[in-house]
């Protein structure tokens, strides 16, 4: 059963490289946007109104989970401290529209942060289901549970011709966003990723960078989702994204042949540098770390680097960012602080893990 | 003349770009026209082009209606019109969807290619009130025959099926199960 997967401790679904394509596809997401039929949406309802579909939707979660073997925690936001809130939302478990929301919103987090619950976001609920590597049904299945729990004690807002309501036309129908989160450095370094993300909008289907607003792709970090939710069913939306996502791995599988057999010792260098300034900076800027740990990953995919553990690189992506970084430093610090704090970061946790790098680099 | 983005190298790419009617130029070297080209497919594809098409759906055939234009749809639930929609993006409640349906076909075939009907997951407890309120509908319709048959006593049978049926329905919804 789907269940037992998600009873697993955190740790060792992230480190439990099952599926091929678990090097280049980091993680999996399902959303699901619901809204209560008696209340109005977010866009025009009162604070009033908030407050009591924050406590209509808690209660019957709080209460039902159990029927899921899950327990989840319930986070207030607007009583949240600001640094918390962002850090929530660097680890992607709230967004930032939650974050700086002006009415009452909140989060339910189950206990291995694997299922959300968001309430009071642009819609009353966005259910979330969130598995490492590339497991579109199984985060599927767990979401769709989980709104299975919820529809039997809330009533939805549903059409018969239009399906879910949703405030967004974009999401109206399935209310479903499904995405896969790819580290695709082949497809970027040769330029080739400009002629996909075209082809790919035109099925139906968006690919963006995620990380850094406004900026190009940090880190060579892609997300493909769906961009159609009326019309087709749950299951032939995550079919047609698995096949989309399935390919243009096996593109960038090419692409990094391709490099690795026209100019091995360039590639080579640029990782072992990348890695060379992930253990040895004493300044380290955002966009310089997530660069370099998308060399590095590519290095250990590629078997250049051994001994260095992928989930360290996955933690990292997370905790280097601003709020993770104050909060771990217990004090706000500005941009500069943050880039010492940075490379004090990498350097403890990539040279404590592997403690040889430093002596050979220095020999 | 020198790359307007990094300032250092020369520049060898002309960026033309078209936003709101508006047409920039840019002198880019390689390096940062390549960089663009990037960022550009990459952002500016979903939010903005829903608030666009949104936007720009009504203004033609408004102003060429002119006086008579005050019959903008409104939603009786939460008061947004369908000019407050469209400027947004977004619905204020569950009723604008019936308030503003006439439109919304189109719109919705614009966004999700060509569709305009949900294939989905349907809620278990909707599944269920709706066939109730289907067949109430249809003793509605037979009831009405019997009246105009003057077949009091079955029309008299079928209103007490509607009654109870409507009872299963306030009873039904609000605790579901």
């Amino acid at each position: 059963m789907a269940i037992e997967r998600f009873l697993q401790p955190r740790a060792s679904s992230w480190m439990a490289n099952d599926g091929e394509n678990v090097d280049i596809a980091m993680s999996t997401r399902i959303r699901l946007a619901r809204n209560l039929s008696d209340f109005k949406f977010p866009y025009s309802f009162s604070e009033d109104e908030a407050l009591k579909v924050d406590k209509e939707v808690s209660s019957v979660l709080l209460d039902k989970a159990h029927e899921l073997n899950h327990s989840f925690t319930h986070i207030n936001i607007q009583e949240t401290p600001k640094l918390q809130r962002e850090v929530l939302v660097e680890k992607h478990l709230i967004s930032p529209y939650l974050a700086n929301g002006t009415h009452s919103g909140s989060v339910l987090l189950s206990e291995n942060e694997e299922l959300s619950v968001m309430v009071n976001e642009e819609d009353h609920l966005r259910i979330q289901s969130l598995q490492s590597g590339f497991h579109l049904q199984e985060a599927y299945q767990a979401a769709n549970q989980l709104d299975s729990l919820l529809e039997k004690n809330l009533s939805y807002a549903f059409h018969e011709k239009f399906g879910y309501l949703t405030s967004c036309p974009t999401n109206t129908g399935t209310g479903m966003r499904a995405s896969v989160m790819l580290h695709l450095p082949a497809l970027t370094m040769s330029h080739q990723i400009t002629r996909i993300i075209p082809a790919i909008s035109r099925l139906g289907m968006v690919v963006r960078g995620i990380y850094g607003e406004g900026s190009e792709a940090l880190g060579n970090v892609y997300q493909i989702s769906n961009q159609m939710t009326l019309g087709k069913s749950e299951y032939d939306i995550l079919q047609d994204l698995q096949n989309m996502t399935e390919q243009i791995i096996h593109q960038e599988r090419l692409a990094r042949e391709a490099i690795l057999n026209n100019s091995p010792l360039a590639l080579e260098d640029r990782i072992y540098r990348s890695l060379g300034t992930l253990t040895h900076s004493r300044l380290l800027s955002t966009e310089e770390a997530a660069t370099c740990l998308s060399d590095v990953r590519l290095g250990i995919d590629l078997k250049m680097i051994k001994d260095m553990d992928m989930s360290i690189l996955n933690e990292l992506m997370i905790f280097m960012q601003p709020a993770f970084l104050q909060q771990y430093a217990g004090k706000p610090l500005q941009p500069k602080e943050r880039d010492v704090a940075r490379a004090k970061l990498f350097r403890e946790r990539l040279n404590k893990e592997n403690a040889t790098y430093e002596g050979e680099e220095f020999a | 003349m020198i790359c307007d983005q990094c300032g250092e190298r020369p520049a060898s790419v002309i960026v033309k770009q078209k936003m709101q009617g508006q047409m920039t130029e840019r002198h880019l070297c390689h390096v940062c026209a390549a960089e663009n080209h990037n960022l550009n497919f990459v952002f500016e594809q979903d939010p903005m082009a829903i608030h666009q098409l949104l936007s720009n759906w009504f203004p033609k055939q408004q102003t060429s209606v002119s006086p008579v234009k005050k019959e903008v749809a409104v939603c009786p639930s939460c008061g947004f019109t369908f000019t407050k929609f469209l400027e947004l993006g977004k619905f204020g409640c569950a009723t604008c969807y019936e308030a503003f349906e006439p439109q919304l076909e189109n719109i919705f075939k614009r966004l999700h290619n060509s569709n305009f009907e949900h294939a989905g997951k349907i809620p278990a407890s909707y599944g269920s009130t709706l066939k109730i309120r289907k067949e109430i509908e249809e003793l509605r319709k037979l009831m009405h025959v019997s009246i105009q048959n003057e077949n009091f006593e079955e029309a008299a049978k079928f209103r007490d099926e509607i009654k109870e049926l409507n009872l299963q329905l306030e009873g039904g919804v609000p605790d579901g199960n």
